[in-house]
């Protein structure tokens, strides 16, 4: 096999991926010099793109006398200097970091008693993380280390962030609608559906913010370079390789850029395959489904109900990995490749900041468009026949009762859990909303509440926040068994209202309803824009079957087994 | 293929770049200077099946960066006078520093073929070097093994060449 003249090897696609910050900017200087077809003697696009980045000398000369040169080294430097502040470091030598990163990855699997030339720490630590034997339980552990650190940390700010919707933000809202004489109908409106179900989400943002937090920082350091590394065997075993992981890792943020994500794989069959996988990872918005049923009926063990559902995702997909290999997706073995092992960074704040900001506004954007017209459409399916008085005859209910049947053998056949998984087609999130606007919106206020005065309110804000801020920190010492118990959280009215509803066991039946049954629309979008609408409706229809039948095994095995 | 090409040789210093540039030219060679610059230049002509193939022996370096006039020299003449196929020379027994350079050069778009030459370093150490995955990892680029001081693997480097240059398509003259 031969390359042409002046493209790059590997079917068109470049030798060494850069990672993502880089490589968006070497697209846009490429563009850039495609569509003001800028020539700088023979110097292949790409190549341009990559030496300005790295401020070559040399070429930046070249550049100035060429005509659009101008106009592309200020984008190289525009370029530059945004990649600077996310890496704190000169660009030249991450571009070098990450062409070495490509070179070790290729030592590692071409040589078999490896060089022992040069043991610099990244070496020594990548002995440890990367090892046969450790490289997995490390990484488990990791990943449980993650979402401990994530939830007990946040608890205090969701808390804190409940009672500010809850009571000050409710009372006010009330008042001025009041003042401004709004009928009746729309302070329900206001309270019950928009509050109630967008209030209900937006409790998860710091949740959400920590979470993706310590993921950038995962991502920053090196380590989920490594940990696709780790997982390449296992990999193998599905059909796919340790590159498919990456996606699957981008999947623990949010399902539709973990599909998109599988663009950088090769062949089709691995982009599909990985794709139809990534589902089962579980995203950020399922997270306030489990945080809520697992503070409402499990307060004492909510860590092993959370990592459970995550490692149930996992276990699904490899399953579902290993049946469509021998099934759909037969034979043709996938192409080798090289795994980039860079070397471990020291993050930059601002560089998490971005990534963490990026993902946390994607989050808010959503619950400020999408889950605000579910929760104003709940509300109104909730209240038709207009008048209606009580939740169960209204268009919510009768439809959710027609649907509940479905349910009756996983345990959670009542009205409300229904119309609250149809409703969590939208995103998952809206499964909590729906429950908010019904559990919590719903209930009648008994007689006139006395408020307090605004100003006692404000300064309750602020005492709050304070208070998140200590408990937050005190739990740090907490996240090392053993060391102290943290007193429980407090119980907030929708984890109030559930208790009585559930049962254990149909909690679980229900959480792993949620974590499996089809993702939601814009997953769905995704699939559907990348392999076409019949691979869509076949993971739908799949999905959901198989959300189904593990619901049905969990409730009716727990019940078996006298549990719950 | 149009008659009487060129090839050049690329490495890092130390690489055993000289001993494949001698087996592969014999006494044919011409040692002058790049244009305008005081850095040596050494020419050579390898006969095959009659015909000349102009051998160019780049300056031996690290990197592809400009940090060196060397450096600039050999990607300069990499991009500028395009040879058909640029031979990098890998010494096995430093693996990593040695395809940096190579993996540079296929990023300036060469078409290249990889003289992996056991140093006797490396020899010694006993690395088992899986020549089919390292190819493939590279994109699919000839991976030859030689030992340039024992003369083995030159023949079969030659073949490599021969094939990579012929499968081309014919370069249309350029401004």
């Amino acid at each position: 096999m031969t390359t042409h003249d002046m493209t790059y090897p590997r079917k068109g696609q470049p030798l060494v991926d850069y990672g993502r910050e880089i490589e968006t900017e070497i697209a846009k200087l490429y563009d850039l010099i495609e569509a003001e077809d800028i020539r700088v003697d023979h110097y292949p696009h790409r190549w341009l793109a990559i030496k300005l980045l790295e401020e070559d000398a040399d070429v930046r000369e070249r550049v100035a006398s060429a005509r659009g040169g101008a106009e592309l080294l200020q984008a190289a430097e525009k370029s530059v200097n945004h990649l600077r502040n996310i890496y704190g470091d000169d660009v030249d030598i991450i571009i070098t970091d990450r062409r070495y990163g490509f070179i070790t990855g290729l030592v590692k699997e071409v040589v078999e008693r490896p060089p022992v030339t040069r043991r610099i720490l990244s070496d020594r630590i990548d002995t440890i993380v990367t090892h046969r034997l450790l490289g997995i339980p490390i990484f488990v552990a990791m990943m449980w280390l993650l979402f401990k650190v994530t939830t007990d940390i946040a608890a205090p700010y969701m808390d804190w962030l409940d009672e500010v919707i809850t009571g000050p933000f409710s009372h006010w809202a009330e008042r001025f609608l009041n003042l401004i004489n709004s009928p009746d109908w729309l302070v329900a409106l206001a309270l019950d559906g928009i509050i109630a179900g967008v209030g209900g989400v937006m409790v998860f943002i710091p949740l959400l913010l920590f979470l993706y937090f310590f993921i950038a920082l995962l991502e920053d350091t090196g380590y989920l370079a490594r940990a696709a590394f780790v997982m390449d065997r296992l990999m193998h075993r599905l059909g796919l390789h340790g590159k498919s992981f990456i996606p699957m890792l981008i999947g623990f943020g949010c399902t539709v850029p973990a599909i998109y994500a599988t663009r950088t794989l090769e062949s089709r069959r691995d982009r599909l395959l990985t794709a139809l996988l990534c589902p089962f990872m579980s995203c950020g918005a399922r997270l306030p489904v489990y945080v809520l049923f697992a503070a409402a009926l499990f307060a004492s063990h909510q860590d092993i109900v959370l990592i459970s559902m995550y490692l149930l995702g996992v276990a699904l997909a490899i399953l579902t990995g290993i049946v469509f290999r021998y099934t759909i997706f037969r034979g043709k073995p996938t192409s080798p490749f090289v795994m980039e092992l860079p070397p471990y960074r020291l993050p930059t704040i601002r560089g998490l900041a971005t990534h963490m900001w990026e993902r946390s506004s994607a989050f808010i954007r959503k619950a400020g468009v999408y889950i605000f017209a579910a929760a104003v459409v709940v509300w109104f399916l909730l209240n038709m026949p207009w008048g209606v008085d009580d939740q169960r005859d209204s268009w919510f209910g009768h439809t959710g009762a027609t649907i509940s049947h479905v349910f009756e053998p996983t345990g959670f056949g009542d009205w409300e859990s229904s119309g609250a998984l149809v409703t969590g087609l939208v995103a998952k999130e809206v499964v909590v909303s729906t429950m908010s606007e019904i559990y919590v919106g719903g209930v009648e206020e008994e007689g006139e509440e006395e408020f307090p005065s605004t100003p006692e309110e404000i300064g309750d804000i602020f005492e709050g926040g304070a208070r998140a801020v200590r408990d937050s920190v005190k739990r740090v010492p907490a996240l090392v068994p053993g060391v102290f118990q943290t007193a429980p959280d407090e119980e907030t009215d929708l984890q109030a209202a559930l208790k009585p509803v559930f049962s254990e066991r149909a909690a679980v039946a229900f959480l792993v309803f949620v974590l499996l049954y089809v993702p939601c629309v814009a997953t769905l979008a995704a699939l559907g824009q990348e392999f076409g609408w019949s691979w869509a409706g076949f993971a739908a229809a799949y999905y959901t079957a198989v959300a189904w039948v593990a619901a049905f095994v969990v409730y009716q095995g727990a019940g078996l087994l006298g549990l719950g | 293929m149009a008659e009487g090409f060129t090839i050049a040789l690329a490495g890092n210093p130390n690489s055993g770049k000289s001993t494949i540039f001698n087996s592969l030219t014999g006494g044919r060679q011409h040692v002058g200077n790049w244009p305008g610059k005081t850095v040596e230049k050494k020419e050579g002509i390898w006969r095959h099946d009659g015909r000349d193939i102009r051998v160019v022996d780049l300056p031996g370096t690290y990197s592809l960066a400009a940090y060196s006039l060397e450096e600039v020299i050999a990607r300069d003449y990499i991009v500028h006078e395009r040879p058909q196929v640029v031979v990098s020379v890998v010494d096995a027994a430093n693996l990593e520093r040695n395809l940096y350079l190579a993996v540079q050069i296929l990023e300036l778009g060469a078409d290249l073929v990889i003289a992996l030459n056991m140093s006797d370093t490396a020899e010694s150490r006993g690395y088992k070097i899986d020549i089919a995955k390292l190819s493939e990892g590279l994109g699919g680029i000839p991976v030859v093994p030689t030992v340039a001081s024992r003369g083995l693997g030159i023949e079969e480097l030659k073949e490599k060449i021969i094939q990579a240059a012929r499968s081309q398509p014919r370069r249309t003259a350029e401004v």
